[in-house]
């Protein structure tokens, strides 16, 4: 694939091929592949021979890029190594570095950690962390794979949802694994209640909980995360918005909602964006049209056309909850932040 | 282009796709990488866990049109991580504008690249095609042989359209150094600019010439395998019907790579893949109506340029035939070999679970193309091998 990598990077040159490399491996660890399929994608997007050791039981796999097994005797990785949890991945590249190494070394050792990790020993082939995000599951099914995971029954959690194409500074310790969703395959994490931001872009936290709760925290976080809008908004904390964000999480996907609807119309013009995102956080007309950045005489008249299309005033008593509610399921229906961006918008990847 | 008696203009020695042409060609909308669609759905996607979470909100939006997909067997998990590799520089739907396009993304690389570090000798020459006109083929040869040598007749992945005479070779580079097989590869000239029959006579052409100067090339006369890839496979499979039907050059075998067959698309197979994987039902009417134009689908095409139109399949010589289960021409290849056997012909067929069109060659380093490759050497080393 390295050929392929090269051949799209000449016939478009702005094309982001760290975002295809991040795909691949996405569609590697969803497919629960083995570590050689795993090497075998790594040498073939690197065009080198790739490696991996795993410390206990002791296990070695070389491959080139062809996918064929090489000999592992006497074989020292240097240079491009990564090494986490008794586990080992490497690539062989003679000479200098290429653009893609760091993140095919960094996917491999995502994937191999995944496949390999702790999480793997369960005999009905599903993982702990998906057991005790799962509701439907008895709750003490979700305790044992809870204790299995380390986490303790007393303490309380919150779960981060992020997709798997997102891109991380430092990451959070904690149980992390790839959870399917109605929204596709998300990346979750669980972390300590205290956390209550990530250096990821873009991530949801859900709310902190026990044990018990967590199905609901990681509902929370994926509400979260699709409120979310890089760069602007990287990451969402679900405290932010309170009760608020759990009815959203629960509330049916198809639900009737008319305010929603009647927001449709409104949501065309090129000013409802900021202009609602003002009128929610603020507490009066003139505080909102400083947020928004405009005269209050402006902020008037655009009220005035919202009042008028969605027939209650957006700034008095429940109107006000009304439109706040209905502005964020209308940004949940058209959430785009699941979407992984196009090649040529993601140059900065 | 188009007329008889004009001189081929795709030379591999003047490539006519620049760079510069590549800005001006139109790009094919970028294709969102399976990686998005939801874990269980219509392309049998599986999630790594037997439940769905779910979660309240908004439903997950249709991919594709994916809500109106028929039922159709999911793609193998590291092919799919190709698809995403690949996603949208070689689209699933080619419409005849993006012919352009294919011709550059599908270009093969330099071959001296593919060649270095392989005993394999390479010789450009000039031969007379369909109707005399001066076509180019290449004479791969093991570097330390001596004395006659099986022979194999190499026909190009195409979509009768784009790519050149090593498109797709690397995968059958084993058979001139391993099995030490002298390969012919045709540069022949492909549709729309030149229709039916110019790809099939450039190509019997070479297997003529091949087998009348077959001492010169080193090659043994009554050892000449031909194979070809998808539109390739569907030209050998050709050759040989045109080569029985013509008391033309003995055959020792004809390998169909997914071979496209069928230009009426009448297959189930045809319809199930649309806009995913590589080359869907669009992408080969467009690849038919280049090679055949009004004609296609229509009563009068040749059972050379179709040949699952072939009314007898008996007395071929034996096929090797691979598809994958995950593309469209999979019912039309099982047909094939189907109707070989019911003539009673040798033909073995097999089909990959979890392959779209030409995986081997996007992803050679999976499991599910190691096996394919293995399979297919095994039965040319089985023919040839001295």
């Amino acid at each position: 694939m390295q050929q392929l990598l090269a051949k799209i990077s000449a016939l478009d040159p702005e094309a982001s091929l760290t975002l295809r490399v991040i795909a691949c491996f996405d569609e590697l660890i969803v497919g629960n592949v083995n570590t050689r399929a795993l090497l075998s994608a790594a040498a073939s997007l690197g065009g080198c021979n790739a490696g991996f050791r795993q410390d206990h039981p002791l296990r070695s796999i070389r491959v080139n890029p062809r996918g064929e097994l090489l000999p592992t005797d006497g074989v020292e990785p240097d240079g491009l190594v990564q090494r986490a949890d008794g586990l080992t991945v490497w690539l062989e590249r003679d000479g200098p570095k290429h653009a893609n190494d760091d993140m095919i070394l960094e996917r491999l050792a995502l994937a191999v950690r995944i496949r390999c990790g702790q999480g793997r020993q369960d005999l009905d082939n599903r993982r702990d962390l998906g057991v005790i995000l799962d509701g439907a599951v008895p709750i003490a099914e979700r305790q044992l794979s809870a204790s299995r995971l380390g986490l303790r029954p007393t303490a309380a959690y919150r779960v981060v949802a992020a997709p798997l194409f997102a891109l991380w500074g430092s990451r959070p310790g904690g149980p992390e694994d790839v959870v399917p969703t109605a929204f596709g395959s998300l990346h979750a994490m669980v972390v300590a209640h205290d956390c209550t931001t990530v250096e990821a872009t873009p991530a949801g936290l859900g709310i902190a909980c026990g044990i018990e709760h967590l199905p609901h925290s990681f509902r929370t976080a994926v509400v979260a995360l699709r409120l979310c809008s890089p760069p602007a908004t990287p990451v969402i904390n679900a405290d932010e918005y309170g009760g608020l964000i759990g009815l959203l999480a629960d509330a049916p996907a198809d639900g009737h909602m008319p305010d929603v609807e009647l927001l449709d119309d409104v949501m065309d013009h090129a000013w409802a964006c900021p202009t609602l995102d003002a009128l929610i956080r603020a507490g009066s007309l003139r505080q909102a049209a400083r947020l928004g950045g405009v005269h209050h005489s402006t902020m008037q008249s655009r009220v005035d056309v919202i009042t008028a299309m969605m027939g209650f005033d957006p700034i008095d008593g429940l109107g006000r909850t009304r439109l706040g509610i209905a502005y964020l399921v209308w940004r949940l229906r058209h959430s785009r932040v699941l979407e992984l961006p196009a090649p040529n918008a993601a140059a900065s990847a | 282009m188009g007329h008889s008696g004009e001189l081929p203009t795709k030379q591999r020695s003047s490539r006519p796709f620049t760079r510069q042409m590549a800005d001006t060609v139109r790009r094919p909308a970028v294709i969102r990488p399976d990686s998005r669609l939801p874990p269980v759905d219509s392309v049998g996607n599986r999630g790594v866990h037997s439940t769905v979470v779910s979660i309240g909100g908004a439903v997950a939006r249709d991919e594709a049109g994916q809500g109106m997909a028929p039922a159709r067997p999911g793609f193998d998990p590291e092919l799919k991580a190709g698809l995403a590799v690949v996603g949208g520089f070689f689209p699933p739907t080619v419409t005849p504008d993006l012919i352009d396009y294919m011709r550059e993304a599908y270009a093969s690389p330099p071959i001296e690249d593919t060649l270095r570090g392989r005993a394999i000798t390479l010789e450009d020459l000039t031969i007379a095609g369909y109707r005399g006109d001066p076509i180019t083929v290449s004479v791969l040869r093991p570097a330390r042989a001596s004395g006659l040598r099986p022979g194999v007749v190499f026909t190009h992945s195409s979509g009768m359209m784009f790519g050149d005479r090593f498109s797709g070779i690397e995968l059958v580079l084993e058979w001139i150094e391993r099995l030490g097989a002298v390969m012919v590869t045709t540069e022949y000239r492909m549709a729309p600019e030149c229709p039916d029959p110019y790809p099939r006579e450039d190509c019997y052409a070479a297997l003529e010439w091949t087998a009348a100067t077959a001492e010169q090339l080193g090659i043994r006369r009554d050892r000449i395998l031909i194979a070809g890839a998808s539109a390739g496979g569907g030209i050998t499979a050709g050759l040989a019907l045109a080569a029985r039907d013509r008391s033309g050059p003995a055959l020792c075998g004809q390998v169909l790579d997914y071979p496209m067959l069928d230009d009426r698309g009448i297959a189930l197979s045809t319809r199930q893949f649309d806009g995913v994987g590589v080359w869907d039902r669009i992408s080969n009417e467009t690849g038919w109506a280049a090679l055949l134009g009004e004609a296609r689908g229509g009563p009068t095409v040749s059972e050379y340029a179709a040949p699952a139109r072939a009314s007898d399949l008996g007395n071929l010589p034996p096929a090797f035939i691979d598809v994958g289960v995950c593309e469209i021409f999979r019912d039309e290849a099982v047909a094939y070999a189907s109707g070989i056997w019911a003539a009673g012909g040798d033909a073995e067929l097999h089909v990959w679970a979890g392959g779209f069109h030409a995986f081997d060659i996007f992803a050679p380093h999976t499991a599910l193309s190691r096996g394919m490759i293995r399979t297919r050497d095994a039965w040319v080393e089985k023919i040839i091998e001295d």
